[in-house]
């Protein structure tokens, strides 16, 4: 009976703090959700996976800014710079808790540097397994 | 008689203290637009306003889509105040200074503020030109790389 309330209380008390990472970033990501399964029938959810390999990925669109990395460096944890020399906070959810929580602020930034290293617009689905991959870390 | 000697030298330090406040090189400057700063600001300091004529900023804010290489493009509610803000404190706005425009030809928009004869006479005059290379630098418009309060606009030899 103990160990049983001892499961309970914790899991009061965990799931919360489990449901924490990333809650804030909740609305954006169903917008992009939402979005996504518009744009492609058999879209079955965001992977932090696809999220990584697109973040690392080299362009052709721009020799300025060929990568998410050019700025953000390889490792989303840390701060980047941009190519003027101002820091930029990191990436990562854990260590900058209110990135993809302003979606007009998200949104802005998508729209510039999806266009500057890509050269197009990035679908729902990549945006959301962009946030996914940085909520992961 | 003491006290009059006495209240007319103090004057007279706080003449001369204020005088030396709006000198040339760490002169007060104006309100910078919040809008300004918080969007031009995200990726460079924002560049004193001042420092540029009209028509280099009015150039610059209808090409952001080709920003130097990045798309910086602002939605048009962002914009206006940023477009206001620019017009109404460059360099040959009531705002600016005469200075800045010395030896600026009629038919040229400088695009950066290094391009700027005034810029080139004060940094060139003792300054190497591959000390801006250096990756601690970057480039020559990362002021803040040398001037550490160029965030606020102070840009003396000694910021």
């Amino acid at each position: 009976m103990k160990a049983r309330q001892f499961i309970a209380l914790s899991c009061i008390v965990l799931l919360p703090a489990m449901a924490y990472a990333g809650a804030a970033q909740k609305p954006i990501l169903d917008s992009y959700l939402a979005a996504a399964k518009a744009e492609n029938a058999a879209f079955s959810g965001f992977s932090a996976e696809r999220g990584k390999a697109f973040f690392l990925a080299k362009h052709e669109a721009s020799a300025d800014t060929p990568s998410c990395t050019t700025c953000h460096t390889s490792d989303p944890t840390k701060a980047g710079q941009t190519r003027a020399g101002k820091d930029v906070a990191p990436m990562a959810v854990s260590k900058t808790p209110d990135r993809f929580t302003d979606a007009e602020k998200v949104e802005k930034w998508f729209t510039r540097n999806c266009q500057s290293v890509i050269g197009r617009a990035c679908t729902a689905q990549e945006k959301g397994d962009f946030i996914t991959f940085m909520s992961s870390l | 008689m003491k006290k009059i000697i006495g209240i007319g030298a103090f004057s007279l330090l706080i003449l001369g203290a204020s005088l030396a406040l709006v000198g040339p090189g760490n002169s007060a400057l104006p309100q910078v637009e919040p809008a300004y700063v918080k969007e031009c600001g995200a990726c460079h300091i924002p560049y004193p306003a001042q420092y540029l004529p009209k028509r280099s900023w009015e150039r610059i804010l209808g090409s952001l889509d080709k920003h130097f290489g990045e798309n910086a493009t602002l939605s048009p509610k962002a914009l206006q105040p940023i477009k206001a803000y620019l017009d109404s404190h460059a360099a040959d706005s009531a705002a600016g200074n005469p200075r800045i425009m010395r030896d600026v030809a009629v038919n040229n928009t400088p695009l950066r503020i290094v391009e700027m004869p005034f810029w080139i006479h004060i940094h060139h005059k003792q300054i190497e030109r591959k000390a801006f290379d250096a990756p601690k630098v970057k480039s020559a418009g990362n002021c803040a790389a040398c001037h550490k309060g160029a965030a606020n606009g102070r840009f003396g030899d000694d910021d």
